[in-house]
């Protein structure tokens, strides 16, 4: 079996005597869709933000491509190829949807220190964004300011900044979370498409989404992994089934 | 040094870190719960000062002069916050450094305007114009343990307000999440007119307590400002217990290096900052989350 | 368009003056421009990095003082040689502050730099050997002539500008612009942005210095009332009136606040409160300044 992408060694995040995320040790191999699941508060954003470097680690070690990255930070992380979007929209407010996925974009070049020619003239940004900004169809609102965007064509554009930089990892923070069921459907097609080469880490609470797409899916309940399995396993598991009482499962 | 010049010296410190601590905690209460960064707030440590004089000066009484002064200094911190301080409250940082700083502006003015640019001494009040020995050869004034009895005084009720009263969870809760507070129905604006001038009257009480020993004059405001700043930084902003112990450290190290190297005085102090910045980036007990 | 015509003609316009042989618009209008120069580059940090830095007018008055100091126990005179030598010595200062005062952010940076300028302000005011609280006169200027000195300002005006612009429509600018939008983004885009951050504070202080110089050169005179938190506060008022994030508008700021100031001094003893009056005003009125008066309604 090849070696996994991204490998988690019993990581631990601790809140005072809480712990959000307790000994996690997973393994996510590379191409494929692996969704994190659970109940509330069973630590899946604690656990993706542990991953995109936003929190640091109390104990335990994450490792991609088999480099230890438990330290690194956000910006060294992004650059290794790990990309992230968020629950919540995190955009530049003030700048239009082309700004935005530009400056996504320009984060591929070898430095932004560069102070005399004018940015326009790096083509190559453009491109990247531009394409970007084609796939999650929002070519037509380029011109739109992010923070004037509807729920849905924010999520997009989260999307779309994280494509521009080119990632080989990707990690979604409930990508669906809000979403009428029109624009879930045409996030999780998008989604598909995106996944197709390219590694994702999916937390997400949308069910039928999550067994559409994913490969794999981990059950997390009070940070610690109580299932992992095929969409088929997890769904079937009494276990599982157990800790979701109350939940839906579809 | 003898023991007892560096013991002098100590308590000298602690004194005067008391006094530091009195203005810092005003700061960072303003600065924790309203998230206000104010310039101000030397100013009225200023007009502490001179109320204080110019009472004491009608009434022939220091700590009379000082009775009257305060809930007038927490009168003029209700005005200025809902006259001012209120409408920062949506502003960015550039918005509140500017606006406080016209206040400066308008406060030395005033001062002018009202009393002049003399400087004025403050008789300490009969009652406590004695000296209190120390070992053999030192001696320390009554009014400096008094401010310092005071000083100790306020801190403690400020604990036992913040940490035992229903108000003080109020404040507490504004100090992490104004807008939740605000949600559950609590009026967050009562809650910030009554820190903000709380936080006046402590700049002004020490200022009262200060006038004796340091005279009353134009610009008096400006260095305690500075400093305090530096103590909030060094204890991170919105702990009390963090301006304490910030002005304890700043307090000693300014009395010592004043003594121990007179030409970098002043730059001791900032290096100490400096130095916990490197260490702690937001302070001995700031928040640990990427706040204000 | 019309801007860029209306800033070509204040710009030429301005140049005329050094032809006119008046001394007092001479003088008046150097000092002015200097004031741009100091605005124009606080305003890279406060209005395209979003950083409010309140030690700014400590990089104007270090550059004046290294060319008190190299002028006057050197013996350097040269301007070839003095500019290069204060320049450094205010970049190499806004390294140091800045990468200490980058640890913090938000408040903590705004009042970490405050305390900076504080410092350095007292440094010299307390320091006879530094001239103390009276200052130093500059023995002999690298530029003898007022006009010289008018010309001199005139052309560093001009070319911070068109080098702020540049920076600020290249990639590097593009960055500062993010950072000010959302700075956390930035960081999870790939951006190390501290290090951007610093490279900004640099240039900005480095500019500074240029204004310190030129203001040593025009008047021949340091003092450190130059150096401390009223003078940066001053700085960050220009910046507000003229309106952040506009470049030119910061300009438009110094040169309405010379202006009043001068003639604030004739009308009345308290003029002092009528800047304050201005401040606050500008400061809950006009929040974008002079700038958002010209373009209207046309900046998002």
């Amino acid at each position: 079996m090849p070696e996994p992408l991204l490998l988690t060694e019993a990581l631990t995040r601790r809140f005072g005597a809480l712990a959000a995320v307790d000994g996690v040790s997973l393994a996510f191999e590379e191409g494929r869709v692996h969704a994190v699941i659970g109940p509330n508060g069973a630590g899946k954003s604690t656990f993706l933000n542990l991953l995109s470097g936003e929190l640091r680690a109390t104990q335990g070690r994450v490792r991609f491509r088999g480099l230890d990255v438990t330290r690194a930070t956000p910006d060294e992380l992004s650059r290794l190829g790990i990309g992230r979007s968020y629950q919540t929209a995190n955009l530049f407010p003030g700048l239009s949807c082309a700004d935005c996925a530009w400056l996504a974009a320009q984060s591929r070049l070898p430095s932004s220190m560069r102070f005399l020619r004018p940015a326009k003239g790096y083509t190559e940004v453009g491109d990247r964004a531009a394409r970007a900004l084609q796939i999650c169809g929002l070519s037509g609102r380029r011109r739109a300011l992010a923070g004037q965007l509807s729920y849905g064509e924010q999520r997009q554009l989260e999307i779309a900044m994280m494509l521009a930089t080119e990632p080989t990892l990707l990690l979604l923070d409930e990508p669906l979370a809000g979403l009428g069921h029109d624009e879930a459907l045409r996030v999780v097609a998008l989604l598909t498409e995106v996944a197709r080469g390219r590694t994702v880490i999916l937390v997400e609470h949308d069910m039928d989404a999550v067994f559409s797409i994913s490969d794999t899916v981990t059950v997390l309940v009070d940070g610690r992994v109580l299932e992992k399995g095929s969409p088929g396993q997890v769904r079937s598991s009494a276990a599982v089934r157990e800790a979701y009482l109350g939940d839906e499962i579809a | 040094m003898s023991f007892s010049l560096v013991a002098l010296q100590l308590i000298n410190g602690v004194e005067y870190g008391l006094l530091l601590f009195l203005v810092a905690s005003g700061l960072t209460l303003v600065f924790g719960v309203l998230g206000v960064l104010n310039f101000a707030h030397g100013s009225f440590y200023m007009l502490g000062a001179y109320l204080a004089w110019w009472l004491s000066e009608r009434t022939g009484n220091l700590l009379l002069a000082i009775l009257v002064g305060l809930p007038a200094m927490a009168l003029i911190g209700l005005l200025v916050e809902r006259l001012a301080i209120a409408r920062l409250y949506l502003r960015d940082h550039l918005a509140q450094v500017l606006l406080t700083y016209g206040l400066v502006l308008l406060f030395n003015e005033l001062q002018r305007a009202l009393w002049g640019n003399d400087v004025h001494g403050v008789a300490t009040p009969r009652s406590l114009s004695f000296t209190i020995p120390l070992g053999e050869a030192q001696t320390w004034p009554a009014w400096r343990a008094f401010t310092a009895l005071c000083c100790i005084a306020v801190a403690i009720a400020m604990r036992q307000v913040i940490l035992k009263t229903r108000f003080g969870m109020r404040v507490r809760a504004g100090a992490s999440n104004a807008e939740m507070v605000e949600a559950l129905g609590i009026d967050v604006r009562r809650v910030f007119s009554v820190v903000f001038s709380a936080g006046t009257a402590l700049a002004g009480l020490a200022g009262m307590l200060a006038a004796p020993l340091t005279t009353v004059y134009p610009g008096m405001g400006e260095s305690v400002l500075i400093l305090s700043f530096v103590v909030v930084v060094i204890g991170g902003i919105g702990s009390i217990k963090g301006a304490f112990l910030g002005a304890m450290l700043v307090g000693i190290a300014d009395t010592f290096g004043k003594v121990l190297l007179p030409g970098f005085a002043s730059a001791i102090v900032y290096a100490v900052m400096a130095a916990v910045l490197l260490w702690r980036p937001r302070g001995l007990l700031g928040p640990a989350f990427e706040g204000r | 368009m019309r801007r860029r015509i209306l800033l070509l003609a204040g710009a030429l316009a301005l140049g005329a003056v050094a032809f006119s042989g008046d001394r007092f618009w001479l003088q008046f209008l150097g000092k002015a421009m200097i004031g741009c120069i100091l605005a124009m580059s606080l305003d890279l940090l406060v209005g395209f990095t979003g950083l409010v830095s309140l030690a700014h007018s400590a990089f104007f008055g270090l550059a004046a003082y290294a060319l008190a100091g190299v002028t006057n126990r050197l013996g350097l005179v040269n301007p070839l040689l003095t500019f290069p030598v204060c320049l450094l010595a205010a970049a190499a200062a806004a390294l140091i502050i800045g990468w200490l005062s980058l640890r913090a952010t938000g408040v903590y940076f705004i009042m970490v730099t405050l305390a900076f300028t504080q410092m350095l302000f007292y440094l010299f005011n307390d320091s006879p050997a530094l001239g103390g609280s009276d200052g130093l006169y500059v023995a002999e200027r690298p530029v003898d002539s007022r006009a010289a000195a008018y010309v001199a300002i005139w052309a560093a005006l001009v070319l911070a500008y068109l080098l702020l612009a540049r920076i600020l429509r290249a990639p590097y600018g593009r960055v500062l612009e993010g950072i000010r939008g959302n700075e956390q983004r930035m960081r999870s885009l790939g951006y190390p942005t501290r290090r951007y951050k610093l490279v900004a504070f640099v240039i900005a202080g480095a500019l500074a210095g240029v204004a310190g110089y030129l203001d040593a050169t025009l008047y021949g005179f340091v003092n450190p009332a130059q150096l401390g938190w009223r003078q940066s506060g001053l700085i960050l008022v220009t910046v507000l009136l003229g309106g952040k994030g506009t470049l030119y508008g910061p300009a438009l700021g110094a040169l309405l606040l010379a202006f009043i100031e001068h003639y604030g001094e004739r009308v009345t003893e308290h003029w002092n409160a009528l800047i304050a009056a201005l401040i606050i005003a500008v400061v809950l009125f006009l929040p974008r300044g002079l700038a958002g008066l010209v373009e209207g309604g046309r900046r998002a």
